[in-house]
Order: structure tokens, then C-alpha cells, then sequence
């Protein structure tokens, strides 16, 4: 790369033998980044063509708040900028945009998932989650992923947008699938195909809503002005797509990890029932412990030192928000879970302009999801033997499959 | 005490208002817009724990005293 002698020195330094793709179960991927932590806060690896780790709070935090030195701007049309390794994916805007294009359509995600906004979904979200649990509270058996971490984040999030419900599981899988297959399966291959099959259906959606419009978020983004002139087909397909992207799998990644540790530590349900304003600490300290965002990419547009490392313009550089909510430096006992911890500024949703946009709406799913589980499936037991975690903790953490019994109650709906 | 926002670092995430609700001002999309205020006395520990839960440091406390506790 030609501009990445510019700026003295030149040399990446330290280099390390590191690849998070190889991170195949939450204990090798947290045991992964504590050393890395400890030994090398910022470091080079030559793995997926060579990129900058970044793994330390104080680095992880500043990186994301220097939008002007730290870009997530798409620069091939094909690749995903938010990750590193060629993920062929259609783009995510406004998060692959800087400013100022990034502005107009962030100020449409804004609008869209404002706390005002989640307030006024509140109904919706209470319906979806009661709906879910209806589904499975007669048997007194479930699985926790299958039937309440995945559905309830899908049906929220698409019903918003107005997608037609026979739509709702795969495209929820096929965003489940680019995070959590490993690179090298056909089930991968097969989420590549799902994600490009969304995108088609988005375009027909939107296309049919510049005809019809309705009273849903696609209407409301296809139809939006930005500087002045109707929002282009392809800028407002991207920022259905993160919408999906982001409201589909991250919640269910955060529900499916918290419904693994309240299974695990039931005394934790029994405060949650006692005591429900600890809830909102406890979101915060599922989302430190279990962020489902893992890492994220930049590249660097400008020569920057960074935790005493010299980047250059033009370097791929990959943030880790679980490190850095993991950094003891940042977080006193930090692998320990602590329902009530404060200050406690983790950077699950991010930092900066990029800040996860939809956090408003994710917190409110997880809280309500939280609260009925632990009043309507107080004794859930998990199958712990039967438990199977996602291939790869590389982008994306959960858990795949999670059978519980409980003692079976009456319907709601 | 005196609480300041910094309206460039505030990027919307609303968890000051959590903390704070009778301190911090919130507009329609969730950013923080909080005039320069004083804060009364009963205020101050919503003021500081707000201050404290932004993840982006975007609120500072101008203490009267050095000796609050």
C-alpha cells in the first residue's frame, strides 16, 4: 500500500500471531483478548491481510470517538468495511458512511428509534414478548435461543419496518449466519445468500412503498428528504439493511447470553422479581459482560499514534468492544458479573457518531423480555449438557441452542 | 454545583437522563440539552451519577467547594 510508508517509521510494531476468526468458544475468545490485553493493547497481525488489534479500553474508546482519523466508510462496494477478511456483504448505511454524507440518514435512524419512539413500540414489544412465551408456557419446555431470544428481536424489529411476517425467521437467519458460521461452511455460503436475497427484498419493498406508502418505517425512510431531495433507492435500501442487520441478532445474541447466566444463577431472577429497578444496572452489566458486537473495523485515514503505535494511513484497524468492556483498567473485577455496577461506561453500542442507533430500542426489548421470563418462567432449568454455543466469537457471540424446563403456565393472549 | 454538556461529545445515548431525570433535559432524539445550570443541593447526587453513567465524558460537574463528598 503506498501510503503506508508516509509518516516516519513505517515499521507495525509489535507483531503479533493473532486472528480472531480462530476464536471458536466464548472461554478461547475472552482468554484470546485478556492476553492480548495485557501484553499488547495495540499490536499488528498479518492475518486477513494484515490489520492493527486494538484491545485496550483507553485505545478501543478514543478510536471510536476519532471518526476523522478512525473511518468506517465503505471503500470497496462489495466489502464490508466494518469488518476485516473480504465479508461480501451489501453496505450498512449510515454506519459505512462519514460525515457529511453519514449525517441526513443518521438523522433518520435518529428519528426512527429515538427513546420517544421506543416508548411509543412499547405495546409491541410487551405484545411480541407475551406471544412468544404464549407459544411454549402450556408445555413447560423450550428452547431458550429457538423460542424467545431469536423471535422477539426479529418480530419487533421487522414488524417496525413492515415486512410481511412469512419473511421474518429467514431473514433472520440469513443475518445470523454471516455472524455466527464459520468462513469455510456451506452454512455460511448459505447466509452470504440469504443476506443478498434480503436485499432484494428490501428493494421490492421500498419500491412498492414509493407506490403505496404506509404507516412503517420503510415508508418512512424511502420517503425521507435528505438535503433537500428524496432519499436515493440505494441510500435508503442501505439503511434498511443495518436496521435489519443491527435489530436482529444483537439483541438475540444479548438475550441468549443473559438467559444462559440468569439459568445459571438463579438467585439473580429472584432479585429481578423482588427488586425490578435493578434491572436497569443489570442491562447495563449483561451488556459490559456479553457484548454482542465483539469487534468492529476501521481504517485509518490519516497517519495517527495510537497506545504508542504508529498507524498509517491507508491500515485496516480492528476495535474490540469486548476487550475493552473486559479491561481492568476501565472496570474493577472485571470478569466479574455485578448486577448493580456503577459508573459503568462499556462500549457495547459503541462510542462516538457510530454509536449504536438502535440502543434505545435493544435495551427496551431486553428489559421486557427479562421481566416476563423471570415472572412467567420463574424455575427454568437449562439442559446444560444440550447447550451449543455459536461456531465463532469472532464478530458476533450467542448461543445456538439452549433447551429449558419450567412449570407450565396459562396463555396470556 | 454547576453542570456542563458538551453538545460535540453527546452522541444520544440518554443514560445521563437515567440517572438524572430531574437534572438532565433530553430533546426529542435523545441528546442531551441541558442548559449551563445550578444545581440545587437535593440534585447534586442525580447530577453526579449522570455525569458518571455517559460512556462519551460529555458532562462536567463545576463543583462549588472541594469538600462535597
Amino acid at each position: 500500500m503506498d501510503g503506508s510508508e508516509i509518516g516516519g517509521g513505517g515499521a507495525k510494531q509489535p507483531v503479533i500471531d493473532f486472528d480472531h476468526y480462530r476464536q471458536r468458544s466464548l472461554s478461547e475468545s475472552d482468554r484470546a483478548w485478556r492476553d492480548l490485553r495485557k501484553e499488547c493493547p495495540v499490536a499488528w497481525t498479518e492475518a486477513n491481510g494484515g490489520h492493527w488489534v486494538v484491545s485496550r479500553y483507553q485505545e478501543v474508546a478514543s478510536a471510536f470517538k476519532d471518526w476523522e482519523a478512525f473511518s468506517s466508510a465503505r471503500v470497496d462496494p462489495d466489502v464490508s468495511s466494518l469488518s476485516v477478511g473480504n465479508l461480501r456483504i451489501p453496505p450498512l448505511y449510515p454506519e459505512e458512511l462519514d460525515p457529511p454524507q453519514w449525517h441526513p440518514l443518521r438523522r433518520i435512524l435518529s428519528e426512527l428509534l429515538s427513546p420517544g419512539a421506543v416508548q411509543r413500540l412499547q405495546p409491541r414489544i410487551a405484545h411480541w414478548v407475551t406471544y412468544a412465551i404464549d407459544q411454549v408456557i402450556e408445555s413447560g419446555r423450550c428452547d431458550m435461543t429457538d423460542d424467545i431470544a431469536c423471535p422477539i428481536p426479529a418480530a419487533v424489529s421487522l414488524e417496525l419496518l413492515g415486512f410481511p411476517q412469512s419473511d421474518w425467521e429467514r431473514i433472520s437467519n440469513a443475518f445470523h449466519g454471516t455472524g455466527s458460521f464459520d468462513r469455510t461452511t456451506p452454512e455460511f455460503a448459505q447466509a452470504l445468500a440469504d443476506v443478498a436475497w434480503v436485499g432484494t427484498r428490501v428493494r421490492e419493498e421500498l419500491l412498492e412503498r414509493l407506490e403505496h406508502p404506509r404507516d412503517d418505517a420503510m415508508s418512512f425512510i424511502v420517503s425521507h428528504d435528505v438535503d433537500g431531495h428524496q432519499i436515493a433507492l440505494s441510500d435508503a435500501e442501505a439503511v434498511v439493511l443495518l436496521v435489519v442487520g443491527g435489530g436482529v441478532d444483537t439483541t438475540t445474541s444479548l438475550t441468549s447470553s443473559a438467559l444462559l447466566y440468569l439459568g445459571r444463577h438463579p438467585e439473580l431472577r429472584s432479585r429481578f422479581l423482588d427488586d425490578p429497578a435493578i434491572l436497569d444496572s443489570g442491562t447495563e452489566e449483561f451488556l459490559r459482560m456479553y457484548p454482542p458486537a465483539r469487534t468492529h473495523a476501521r481504517i485509518a485515514v490519516r497517519d495517527i499514534d495510537l497506545g504508542g503505535c504508529h498507524i498509517a494511513a491507508g491500515d485496516r484497524v480492528l476495535l474490540s468492544e469486548v476487550s475493552a468492556c473486559h479491561d481492568e483498567s476501565a472496570f474493577p473485577d472485571a470478569d466479574q458479573f455485578i448486577v448493580d455496577r456503577f459508573p459503568n461506561r462499556h462500549v457495547a453500542f459503541g462510542l462516538g457518531i457510530h454509536r449504536c442507533p438502535g440502543s434505545h430500542l435493544a435495551r427496551a426489548q431486553f428489559k421486557e423480555i427479562m421481566r416476563q421470563v423471570v415472572v412467567r418462567m420463574p424455575d427454568y432449568r437449562l439442559h446444560q449438557e444440550q447447550i451449543v454455543e455459536y461456531p465463532n466469537w469472532s464478530s458476533i457471540g450467542g448461543w445456538a441452542r439452549m433447551p429449558a424446563t419450567f412449570s407450565p403456565g396459562r396463555r396470556l393472549l | 454545583m454547576r453542570v456542563r454538556v458538551d453538545t460535540q461529545l453527546c452522541t444520544g445515548h440518554a443514560l445521563c437522563h437515567l440517572q438524572g431525570p430531574d437534572v438532565y433535559v433530553l430533546n426529542d432524539l435523545g441528546f442531551n440539552e441541558t442548559d449551563p445550570i445550578n444545581v440545587p443541593e437535593e440534585l447534586w447526587e442525580q447530577a453526579r451519577r449522570g455525569a458518571l453513567a455517559c460512556p462519551e465524558g460529555a458532562i462536567v460537574i463545576e463543583e462549588d467547594r472541594g469538600d462535597i463528598s
